[in-house]
């Protein structure tokens, strides 16, 4: 069986990649036609973006301030998400020197499949999509959690995301450890893809019922956002019905001429 | 599923005034902006001493000391694990199985002790912790 990914993670060349929004019970497959970065995958960024005598909130409730540069104080956590700003070389030339892994709206065939990785992986990570939108609940949204939540709500060390254009991703940080104000370090491994849609809806129908391979990344997208559904529907050009965007249904594998009759629809009015 | 693995060193020292002194080591490792005694950690998680090294220019025990509840003051201290140097000189030991301690309710501490100093001098050890959430 093909390989859906490479030793670092990353969808190859002509392979494809499902991104299942939860929000919609529908994905997107996209298939990458080239990788911009082939061969120099990895990006040591630093220390996390945050400068000495920024507040930060802690787990108890009270708030603490960042001691050096970098530096995540014990028990606490970042209330906002994160971006990383662009290194000085090409602060100038990027999209958004607030952010390196923004994208145009006119990036349109264009992906950032992003894998952080943060020392010490102790550390617990969040991703926020878009940055300003808590996305994570529990039992139906009863419950907010995330990295600000003790136990629940974050994976260490890692985290793996989609940058789409326009949409500021960000990530947020949490140092649970008692006592021990962590010196941290950021590595991504990510890959700049060149996408397109598939035109073929019988393909698109064997990858979601996982009849053909592709990498499926299931994106922390649970509340519906204007910046996203935008994206979705200007830049790549996904119709829209009820109001919300029409992605590739999960139909079961017994609806699969209603399947093609829908994915047919909709491949009409792609712009990638 | 889980996979966390985070391997650090820290290192103690101290400047015992006499024989058969005590006390608690202040530890400093590399990946840390500040000094600290406990190592406690979330509920979940599991520390593991691997590799000590013990110098000094006096003898002493190294001990390694678990706390059920750091909260409590003074917290109890179950020593653990221990080492001996028993002369001025350095004394390196690869644990092929580590000391461990589970972090169940997120009180636990794991600390660094030293005792029955041979007289005044300096002592200091280094060891390797690994912090993981591996469910075994």
């Amino acid at each position: 069986m093909d390989r859906v990914v490479d030793e670092l993670g990353l969808v190859p060349e002509g392979g494809l990649m499902t991104l299942y929004f939860p929000c919609y019970e529908s994905a997107i497959v996209f298939r990458v036609r080239s990788r911009e970065n082939k061969g120099f995958e990895a990006f040591d960024y630093g220390p996390l973006p945050l400068p000495a005598g920024t507040p930060l909130p802690a787990y108890e409730g009270t708030s603490t301030t960042v001691p050096a540069d970098g530096v995540l104080p014990a028990r606490s956590y970042t209330r906002d998400a994160l971006t990383f700003p662009a290194p000085a070389f090409m602060s100038t030339s990027v999209f958004d020197k607030n952010d390196v892994f923004r994208l145009s709206k006119d990036d349109a065939d264009t992906l950032f499949h992003v894998r952080l990785f943060v020392h010490p992986p102790l550390v617990r990570v969040e991703v926020r999509m878009p940055s300003n939108v808590p996305q994570y609940g529990f039992q139906r949204r009863r419950a907010s959690v995330g990295v600000d939540t003790l136990w629940i709500g974050a994976r260490r060390g890692s985290a793996e995301a989609v940058h789409f254009p326009q949409v500021q991703t960000g990530y947020r940080f949490g140092n649970d450890a008692y006592w021990m104000d962590l010196r941290t370090f950021v590595r991504f491994v990510f890959g700049e893809y060149r996408v397109e849609v598939p035109k073929s809806p019988e393909l698109v129908f064997d990858v979601l019922t996982k009849r053909a391979p592709s990498y499926w990344l299931t994106l922390p997208v649970f509340t519906r956002t204007d910046a996203l559904e935008e994206v979705l529907t200007k830049c790549y050009g996904f119709p829209t019905v009820e109001g919300r965007p029409r992605l590739f249904k999960l139909y079961r594998a017994d609806e699969r001429e209603e399947a093609l009759k829908d994915y047919a629809e909709i491949m009409k009015q792609l712009r990638v | 599923m889980r996979e966390m693995r985070w391997l650090f060193t820290v290192r103690g020292e101290a400047s015992p005034s006499a024989a058969g002194a005590g006390g608690d080591f202040s530890l400093y490792s590399p990946d840390v902006n500040n000094t600290f005694t406990w190592i406690r950690l979330e509920r979940g998680l599991k520390a593991k001493v691997w590799a000590r090294r013990l110098e000094g220019t006096t003898s002493f025990r190294l001990l390694v000391q678990f706390s059920p509840d750091t909260t409590t003051s003074p917290p109890p201290a179950i020593t653990v694990d221990s080492a001996y140097l028993a002369s001025p000189s350095s004394l390196e030991l690869e644990k092929r199985r580590p000391v461990v301690v589970q972090y169940s309710t997120g009180l636990e501490g794991l600390k660094f002790a030293y005792s029955d100093t041979g007289g005044a001098g300096k002592i200091a050890f280094v060891a390797e912790v690994e912090v993981t959430d591996e469910d075994e």
